[in-house]
């Protein structure tokens, strides 16, 4: 397989598994029976006194505008062509606010918080794993039995732990949010310093437990590598040992290359749960507040963009694997 | 030139019924569980997953508060009484967790069940069958594998949470939607042994023998991946578990019932962490953790029974068969010296 | 006889079980292998002669211990024993440079990952620390000439050769520090015949070229075994109940077993074509509690009484040595080819 028919295949994988998320994104919330705007204008009236004649013609308004008296197909079209433009609609819980502020606020927070978690616990997971599938011994044992224990911990369940021993009991850390009250998100060094510190509990249960999930996967790819033929080989050509590690690693880690292009969707569902443990204003509790406010545009626009951002993701990791596994690499030089 | 070995063709031509044991090193039978080596591991495992079922079951069944009386206030602190104190509805905390681990066990078992399912069904059809029927259902897979499933089961049970027939709403429709997004894992493992298997020679004689294509998935290529299957299952169960936990948590799961995600959902829900009431938050989070750890454990557990090659010796043993074999090596140099080797 | 190259003596090997149990692979074996000669190791699968061939070129890894045994080779005294957790490191100069392998399966003898030419200069930087990664080259791709291969495998992966062309390019990788020793371990054993016919006549030609100067040849193929080797010595159950010059083996058989596993492939004429040739009954041995006595005697068409019971002792009749207590009562005969019409 050359580099560009694997390229070319993967692409259109991942195009047809986008169509796909992406009609089931627009699908799924409109199987609801009824349609969702009995749920703004229900709330809208609440408090309020509001005759219902009134409630009638705001209805009608919400409807138009949200193109629901259209047939099914043309609502996909329009939120395909609007979802392109940039335009994810409309908020029902903060209207008339666009949905794409909301994100805006929300997305910078999960970026900085997931990105260098994922990559520091992917690279310090498959060290971990590699010196204990190559010691052995006692060193093997606790790292797996400790990096087992993590990776199956759910990631909400290490944040509740952290949380309570390191911010509520020891009180070391803030008690959840991103930053101080009164001080509102600005490129200063005063917000940077006050930020930093309501950084480190969540990015921590998250690295942690990535590094347990990678350090577990990592450790049984090695030990697999260590009884292949290749070793043997090397061994009887008197090649010392530490080069032989070397070829070990090589060969390791471009499963584990797969396995993270694997993982991500799992790391990302779970980090947004982390979100809602420490209070994070990232999407995790953005979809949260919309989920307990039935803010459809918001859930939809969340979910749509998690699932774009993963697809993304897992195919920069697939072209990066197709650069480093010269099986696919140098066939295009071909024998 | 022939490759073949001529000691044994022969022999199993004729059908003979060999004399003596077979070789230490022998082929790669149909693995019999009776002569599995179930580790100190396995039996962790199991004892953990025993105490939380029996926490679950025998629990609740003994206890004398209901999860859904109020017996006290806010967050009162664990006393005699109430060993686990009081959540924020006033419920006792431990008869809540009891029948919160029970349900989310048995959510878990259900759909562990039909994701298993699912995934051996497909797997096994593409693996077994091959060309473009593979194609067809791997494509399928992959596509399902690759949008986040968390993603899906959030979308879904939104649109679950409005409608109108009655028991999807329940756990019973949770776990419905949990089985059948999480199957993708277990098809693509399935079908990998499941191709492997199908080439085997065992599968061209039963095909020869008139056997149709059923029967013989069932009795010549399911017994060969039954190891996978009970591993894919024991993994479903937990994830299924984490799968309700994190909807819950996210407040999509059933209303006016328990689980270990609803627990948590309403200790966050009610500052229970800020304010320092632990009873109402650790001990879910304690019972989800050890759950999935306990499954996990099993899981890797198993793979090393059904693959050696994962198998690492416990220390103790590797001790003593090293002095032994060094108390054998010495002998064997002291023999060298005293008697001439025979040219 | 021509000068003896290297004699392995007392190898005992064992493999460590799961349940702490030791099992002798290898028992008590002396080998030898005359200089530029190439010697047959042959037997059942399972009879140890992979596991001799491991601990000859002191690759033994855990599971398989090596508990005793010497390898002297030119002047030199190797003990090959590999309990103490230096062995590895003090076996690892000889490897390679006195004595090389040439696996089993060398389809995956490299590593995927790596190019062909990367091999080549670890290797040699491996027993020469200063060795110049143009002038590693430059050898192999001279030692390729030398060979009539071609030289642009050495820009290869591994997946980019055909099987035959990897296990001749494995071959020379296996003797660019002209090892004294060669052991091919069943090296023929995936390869079509053209293939096989291809790498047979390159070890043929490296000894001719004396790039190493014996060959241990390890295979349950035996036409292949006649047609190449000199000498040939057969294992059963752990040990080498037979070995002398490859033709005296074929055409005068000392020991029962011999005869029957030369018996079951050797012979195309017409004569037994026609008639059932018996293969050997049962088979190998559990090594964890290998019979008493002659460890063949289950199996044994001429078992006596004193099989059973005492493990016969080492004869030789020239440089053709045996042991079996039936050879002892009928010397210098062959054993009788068993033939029964079918």
């Amino acid at each position: 397989m050359g580099l560009r028919r694997y390229l070319t295949s993967k692409a259109l994988w991942y195009l047809g598994a986008l169509v796909v998320a992406v009609v089931l994104n627009f699908l799924l919330p409109r199987l609801i029976p009824g349609n969702p705007v009995d749920v703004i204008v229900s709330n809208l009236s609440q408090g309020a006194n509001i005759s219902s004649e009134q409630q009638a013609k705001i209805y009608a308004q919400f409807v138009e505008e949200f193109g629901l008296n259209q047939p099914l197909w043309q609502q996909f079209v329009t939120y395909v062509t609007s979802a392109l433009q940039g335009d994810l609609g409309t908020s029902f819980s903060s209207y008339p606010t666009k949905v794409t502020a909301l994100v805006g606020q929300a997305l910078p927070w999960t970026l900085a918080l997931q990105i260098p978690a994922i990559i520091i616990g992917w690279v310090i997971g498959n060290i971990v794993g590699a010196i204990a599938a190559y010691k052995g011994g006692g060193w093997d044992r606790s790292v797996f039995t400790t990096s087992l224990f993590l990776s199956s911990m759910p990631y909400y369940c290490l944040s509740i732990l952290l949380l309570y021993v390191f911010a509520v009991v020891f009180g070391w850390f803030p008690v959840g949010g991103a930053y101080s009250l009164g001080m509102s998100p600005e490129w200063s060094w005063e917000f940077f310093w006050d930020a930093q510190s309501y950084f480190w509990l969540p990015f921590a249960s998250l690295v942690l437990i990535n590094v347990g999930g990678q350090a577990v996967g990592m450790r049984s790819m090695a030990i697999y590598e260590l009884g292949s033929d290749y070793v043997n080989y090397s061994r009887g050509l008197g090649i010392g040992d530490a080069k032989m590690t070397r070829y070990i690693f090589g060969n390791a880690m471009l499963p584990q290359v797969t396995g993270l292009a694997l993982s991500i969707g799992t790391m990302v569902g779970g980090a947004l749960i982390t979100e809602l443990v420490f209070n994070y204003p990232g999407m995790g509790s953005l979809l949260f507040n919309a989920i307990s406010s039935n803010d459809y545009p918001i859930i939809q626009a969340v979910t749509l963009l998690i699932t774009v951002a993963v697809l993304v993701a897992n195919f920069a990791v697939e072209i990066v694997y197709g650069l480093i596994d010269p099986r696919i690499r140098a066939a295009k030089s071909g024998e | 030139m022939s490759g073949i070995n001529p000691g044994n063709v022969l022999t199993e031509a004729e059908g003979a019924e060999p004399a003596v044991p077979p070789p230490v090193s022998g082929g790669k039978a149909k693995p019999s569980w009776r002569s599995l080596n179930f580790g100190a591991r396995f039996w962790i495992a199991i004892g953990i997953i025993a105490a939380i079922s029996a926490l679950a079951f025998f629990g609740s069944a003994l206890y004398p508060y209901s999860p859904d009386e109020k017996v006290g206030g806010l967050y009162d602190s664990p006393s005699a009484e109430h060993i686990l104190g009081t959540d924020n509805f006033g419920h006792d905390v431990l008869a809540v967790l009891m029948a919160a681990t029970r349900n989310s066990l048995l959510l878990g078992l259900q759909a562990g069940i039909l994701a298993t399912l699912i995934g051996v069904l497909i797997g096994i059809l593409a693996g077994y069958t091959g060309g473009w029927l593979e194609e067809l259902l791997m494509g399928f897979t992959n596509i399902v594998l690759a949008i986040p499933a968390i993603i899906i089961l959030i979308l879904i049970s939104i649109s679950l949470q409005s409608t109108n027939i009655e028991f999807l709403k329940g756990f019973t429709g949770l776990a419905l939607v949990i089985g059948i997004t999480a199957w993708p894992w277990t098809a693509r493992a399935v079908r990998a042994q499941a191709s492997s298997v199908a080439t085997r020679e065992h599968i061209d004689v039963a095909k020869l023998s008139g056997a149709r294509t059923p029967s013989i998935l069932l009795t010549d290529v399911l017994p060969y991946l039954a190891s996978y299957v009970v591993m894919a299952f024991v993994l479903q169960v937990a994830s299924a578990i984490l799968a309700e936990s994190t909807l819950s948590l996210l407040g999509l799961g059933p209303s006016g019932t328990q689980s270990l995600g609803i627990q948590l959902h309403w200790a966050l829900a009610f500052q229970a962490v800020a304010s320092g009431s632990w009873w109402a938050f650790l001990p879910p989070t304690i019972v989800l953790t050890l759950i999935s750890f306990g499954f996990l454990f099993l899981q890797s557990s198993l793979d090393e029974v059904f693959n050696p090659r994962l198998r690492r010796g416990k220390k103790k043993n590797l001790a003593k068969a090293a002095a032994r074999r060094a108390e054998a090596a010495k002998k064997l140099a002291e023999q060298a010296t005293t008697t001439e080797v025979p040219a | 006889m021509s000068r003896m190259l290297m004699r392995a003596s007392n190898v005992t090997a064992v493999y460590a079980a799961d349940d702490g149990r030791d099992v002798p692979a290898v028992d008590d074996v002396t080998i030898e292998v005359p200089e530029g000669q190439i010697v047959g190791l042959a037997g059942e699968s399972g009879c140890g002669k992979s596991t001799l061939g491991n601990a000859m070129a002191m690759i033994a890894n855990p599971p398989l211990y090596v508990i005793n045994g010497t390898l002297e080779i030119e002047g030199q005294s190797i003990d090959l024993r590999t309990l103490d957790p230096n062995a590895n490191r003090r076996h690892r100069k000889y490897r390679g440079d006195v004595v090389s392998l040439l696996p089993q399966g060398a389809m995956n003898a490299i590593s995927p990952t790596l190019k062909i030419r990367d091999l080549v200069v670890d290797v040699l930087r491996a027993h020469d620390r200063n060795y110049a990664k143009s002038d590693a080259i430059d050898l192999a791709t001279d030692r390729l000439k030398m060979l009539d291969m071609p030289t642009r495998v050495l820009d290869s992966y591994a997946h980019q050769l055909s099987g035959g062309m990897k296990q001749r390019m494995v071959t020379v990788i296996s003797t660019l520090l002209n090892p004294k020793l060669l052991i091919a371990d069943e090296p023929t054993s995936a390869l079509d015949v053209s293939s096989q016919k291809a790498l047979i006549e390159m070890l043929l030609a490296m000894v001719e070229k004396k790039i190493m100067s014996g060959v241990i040849f390890i295979t349950h193929d035996l036409p292949v075994l006649s047609m190449v080797t000199d000498r040939l010595a057969i294992m059963y159950a752990g040990k080498v109940i037979e070995n002398g010059r490859t033709e005296d083996l074929v055409h005068n058989a000392r020991h029962p077993y011999t005869a029957a596993l030369l018996a079951s492939v050797l012979d195309p004429t017409e004569d037994t074509r026609t008639k059932h040739v018996l293969g050997i009954p049962g088979s190998p041995p559990n090594l964890g509690n290998p019979p008493s006595g002659c460890r063949f005697h289950p199996r044994c068409r001429f078992a006596m009484d004193v099989c059973t019971t005492k493990e016969p002792a080492t004869l030789a009749e020239g440089d053709h040595e045996f042991a079996c207590w039936w050879a002892k009562e009928h010397p210098r005969q062959s054993v009788p080819m068993e033939v029964s019409h079918a």
